[in-house]
């Protein structure tokens, strides 16, 4: 059985109104939420584009899921005692708190590469600006496009206190001294926004907001971070083990709650045949 | 024999589909008279007697469509009528809501809310301020999942920013409201509309992790809302391996009749199951193999399961982030 009614024609008659096309990418150096960041942080410093192959962005253009948007940063030099890149800033233009992270590192991570997960709250340029140890600075940017449905920058799933902190490593297998090994790191966290509505106006926002990497008391990568990373948040770099020890991690959220954990890391003798 | 405010009386199944037919290309045209239009009211099927189906359509949403996106409708019982889903604005709620009236005098009592996501939520304030209940003084219980709250608050600021983007002025009014009545998961809420009795149950983190369906036990019509896709891409918002285990438990559901999230109702119950379940599967094995193999998230989405693409309308909108959703609950496996 069916019934029949009338359509919403008046409104399926509307023209459509002519809106500009959020599509289209605009300039990056004339993004307005840009020059206020790029006045508060780095004053009237040169700023170079990424002519000398020393930083790189990669990433998937459109954000298929807001909440979370994976991104690799590579540097494209060595790192050297006389050449490095000592500081690496990770901006979303348009989020509400648009350094996501400022990450320093060492000669001794090799070759900086650094993979983390964003969140985005609408269409916005991602830029990694790459300070080198005399102090220039390089960028790489790319413009990111919000993706449409019902994705939602926020989490997906609360995290049961029982879970909360918990940390999990990967590394690569092959483990040899003296070569770049590559370590992922996740965290259970709900990294939640200031932004969320959610949140009584007299409670903190629980974010990681500091992550401290060491491999034998030595520092590998530190990272002041926030709520721009996505929940659960992971991170992927390399660092250069030139013995058997461990790598720690620590992390601090804004509760002052700190997470750490050890990886034992030796190389391995290769496997003998049989 | 029932008969609509304007005096059109029951027809038969081929005769209605044929109308609606009619209906939907004049509308494409553009011809209906701009009088009638503002009167405006949804298209609706009575797929079991006292369920009325709204089908929302599978484009993205526009102010063509007004966010007319999800399947909505109501069940009438003797004393009262449930509305479940709202649709994706203010527009489409009272054209909802011009629907009931086309059926019946009974007021609106309850309003289920089946998840947080804006097809299915933005035209919920149809039914409170300045409807004829809310005149009458009549309570309209809004029934949600126990997690709806949470998401409501952290999510809706930023839907209603989308929405304005997407629809302009088309989206004023178009209110988060938020439920007097959670249930919780595994909880099973029995309300009476008059002579029929309504279970609203509450799942586990599945599409969402505040899933709601509605079975209607005069007639055994289930409402899965987001449990269930036919034809627009499943969408995967929480846990993949939860939203199989409740397949596996709909499956086992005695129904008669059955209204999808998305997509139309003509399938025979359990086998309209059957795609959607193959889809998460796939994307099951190959997001574990992904994670094993070290392919990294940003490279997984290009490769998971895009074998499935033929098989859905909205794959590009919605299947790089079904594989985020999973990828990211998997990673955490032992």
């Amino acid at each position: 059985m069916m019934l029949r009614f009338l359509m919403m024609g008046a409104l399926l008659c509307l023209p459509l109104a002519v809106l500009a096309n959020p599509d289209a990418e605009p300039d990056h150096s004339k993004i307005p939420e840009w020059q206020v960041i790029r006045s508060l942080m780095f004053g009237d410093r040169e700023i170079n584009p990424d002519d000398r192959d020393v930083v790189r962005v990669y990433l998937n253009t459109r954000a298929d899921d807001a909440s979370t948007v994976p991104i690799m940063i590579n540097g494209l030099i060595d790192q050297t005692e006389d050449d490095y890149i000592k500081t690496l800033y990770l901006i979303v233009d348009r989020n509400p708190q648009p350094t996501a992270g400022v990450f320093r590192f060492t000669p001794e991570s090799g070759r900086l590469k650094l993979e983390t997960r964003l969140r985005f709250e609408q269409y916005s340029f991602v830029r990694a600006v790459a300070e080198l140890n005399d102090g220039r600075l390089y960028m790489s940017q790319r413009w990111v496009k919000a993706s449409g449905g019902c994705s939602a920058p926020m989490g997906k799933n609360a995290i049961p206190a029982s879970m909360l902190g918990k940390m999990r490593f990967r590394v690569d297998d092959q483990v040899q001294y003296d070569q770049p090994l590559l370590v992922q790191v996740q965290v259970r966290h709900p990294n939640e926004s200031a932004l969320a509505s959610d949140l009584a106006p007299d409670q903190v926002p629980q974010f990681i907001r500091s992550v401290q990497v060491d491999y034998n008391d030595k520092p590998v990568m530190t990272g002041e971070v926030n709520f721009s990373l996505s929940d659960n948040p992971v991170f992927r770099f390399y660092f250069v083990p030139k013995a058997e020890g461990a790598l720690n991690v620590r992390m601090e959220d804004t509760h002052d709650t700190v997470f750490s954990q050890s990886l034992p890391v030796a190389a391995k003798p290769p496997a003998s045949n049989p | 024999m029932n008969r609509n405010r304007n005096g059109i009386s029951e027809m038969g199944p081929m005769l209605g589909f044929l109308s609606i037919l009619l209906v939907s290309l004049a509308s494409l045209h553009c011809a209906g008279s701009f009088a009638a239009a503002q009167a405006g009211s949804l298209v609706v099927e009575e797929i079991s007697p006292g369920n009325y189906v709204h089908y929302g359509v599978h484009d993205d949403r526009s102010p063509e469509n007004l966010g007319d996106n999800a399947n909505i409708g109501f069940i009438v019982g003797d004393r009262c009528v449930m509305v479940i889903d709202t649709g994706g604005s203010l527009p489409v709620g009272r054209a909802l809501l011009e629907a009931v009236r086309g059926v019946t005098d009974k007021p609106v009592c309850y309003v289920v809310l089946s998840h947080v996501h804006p097809d299915h939520i933005f035209g919920a304030a149809a039914f409170l301020e300045g409807s004829t209940e809310a005149q009458a003084g009549i309570n309209i219980d809004v029934i949600g999942h126990e997690n709806l709250p949470r998401q409501l608050a952290a999510r809706g600021t930023f839907y209603q920013k989308a929405l304005e983007r997407d629809l302009g002025e088309l989206a004023a009014g178009s209110d988060i409201v938020m439920p007097t009545t959670t249930v919780a998961a595994g909880q099973v809420l029995t309300v009476d509309l008059g002579n029929r009795e309504v279970e609203i149950r509450g799942w586990a983190p599945a599409h969402t992790d505040h899933d709601l369906s509605v079975f209607d036990r005069a007639t055994a019509t289930l409402w899965l809302a987001d449990l269930l896709f036919v034809d627009h891409t499943p969408v995967l918002d929480s846990n993949i391996t939860g939203f199989l285990d409740v397949m596996k438990l709909l499956r086992a559901t005695e129904v008669n009749h059955y209204v999808p999230g998305h997509g139309r109702s003509d399938k025979p119950w359990p086998v309209v199951m059957d795609p959607q379940q193959a889809y998460f599967e796939l994307i099951l094995v190959e997001t574990r193999q992904a994670i094993r193999d070290n392919v990294r998230l940003m490279d997984a989405v290009n490769q998971v399961a895009v074998s499935e693409a033929v098989n859905w309308v909205n794959f590009e909108t919605y299947h790089r982030r079904n594989v985020t959703t999973a990828y990211t609950e998997l990673e955490w496996e032992q």
